[in-house]
């Protein structure tokens, strides 16, 4: 905290006096200035305030390291901010499903083909059933989020402007 | 004068002049809209960052915020950052299955031209196995974020 020392680095943007309960001071320590400049700049310092004192406190960290993503996500891309690597991770996810639904099915084939070679069980049609139990392409789980979100996402998957994302999101892990 | 005013003028209770920035993307028929993404925002903020931009990505812009604050109300510690994490999770463990299952495939194909008596039948619990050694991982992902401290 920086009552007694030196304000941390809200309390210095804003040239206010850094209280010794000031929420921001724990989360954006005076050594590191552009942390809270870009996420005031996205979000706004009131705004902030306002989340984090919502949060329960074993919570702030991980919600101000989330905001800084954000916040420097949108400040590398105005127009799309992280829904642009959402778009792209989505896609990559979606073509992996694909070619694992492949693979599977060329392994029910190639397994049909030892089943007839062999001729001891032939049992097509029982087989098919049972081998659909078995080899479920890999599905996204339908969590709450995913399900809510979804039908947002389909203006981001039309267009065209991906600026890089996958650049993006390599480049940097996930708290930066 | 209230019938015409858009989403963002009447929740800020303010005239919506013919020139109103927001008014395109915040229509009046979905005050909900407007209403989360200054909650997370703020006005000023929405109105600067699309006054930055050209106006044929405005409405892009729009969209985004608002999906981002959305996932913020939902999840206020993740956000979508929260959805990018399980993403990224997704594509590695679809990843591992991928490559094992196309390992299968080359030593099928290679019984098929050298016969043998074992069939394959490990897909179902290997994707199990699969699924547990991700959520361990992501399990121990957060730990270390949590405990290395962002502060």
């Amino acid at each position: 905290m920086g009552s007694g020392s030196s304000p941390c680095a809200s309390c210095k943007l804003l040239r206010r006096r850094c209280a010794k309960d000031c929420i921001f001071a724990p989360y954006f320590p005076s050594d590191d200035p552009h942390k809270f400049a870009i996420v005031h700049k996205v979000f706004g310092a009131s705004n902030v305030s306002k989340m984090l004192q919502e949060l329960p406190v074993q919570q702030r960290a991980d919600a101000v390291s989330s905001l800084v993503y954000e916040a420097n996500a949108r400040v590398r891309d105005p127009v799309y901010g992280c829904v642009g690597a959402i778009s792209y991770l989505q896609n990559q996810v979606s073509q992996l499903q694909m070619q694992l639904a492949v693979a599977q099915t060329e392994i029910l084939c190639i397994q049909m083909q030892h089943h007839q070679d062999d001729s001891a069980l032939a049992l097509p049609t029982q087989m098919q059933h049972h081998d659909d139990d078995d080899y479920k392409p890999f599905l996204l789980p339908t969590t709450h989020n995913l399900d809510n979100i979804s039908q947002y996402i389909n203006f981001a998957s039309s267009s065209n402007v991906i600026q890089d994302p996958a650049a993006t999101v390599k480049r940097e892990s996930l708290w930066t | 004068m209230s019938s015409g005013r858009c989403a963002a003028c009447r929740y800020l209770r303010r005239r919506c002049t013919q020139d109103c920035i927001l008014s395109p993307y915040f229509p009046s028929n979905n005050p909900q809209r407007f209403a989360s993404v200054h909650r997370i925002y703020g006005a000023s903020n929405v109105t600067k960052l699309l006054q930055r931009l050209p106006t044929h990505l405005r409405s892009e812009a729009a969209d985004s915020l608002y999906f981002e604050a959305q996932c913020r109300l939902e999840d206020p510690v993740y956000g979508c950052v929260g959805l990018i994490f399980l993403l990224q999770q997704q594509i590695h463990s679809a990843e591992s299955q991928l490559i094992k299952t196309q390992a299968e495939i080359a030593v099928m194909k290679s019984q098929t031209q050298h016969p043998q008596t074992q069939p394959f039948r490990a897909i179902s619990g290997s994707n199990n196995l699969l699924l547990q050694q991700s959520d361990n991982d992501a399990n121990l992902i957060f730990s270390n974020q949590v405990s290395s401290g962002f502060i």
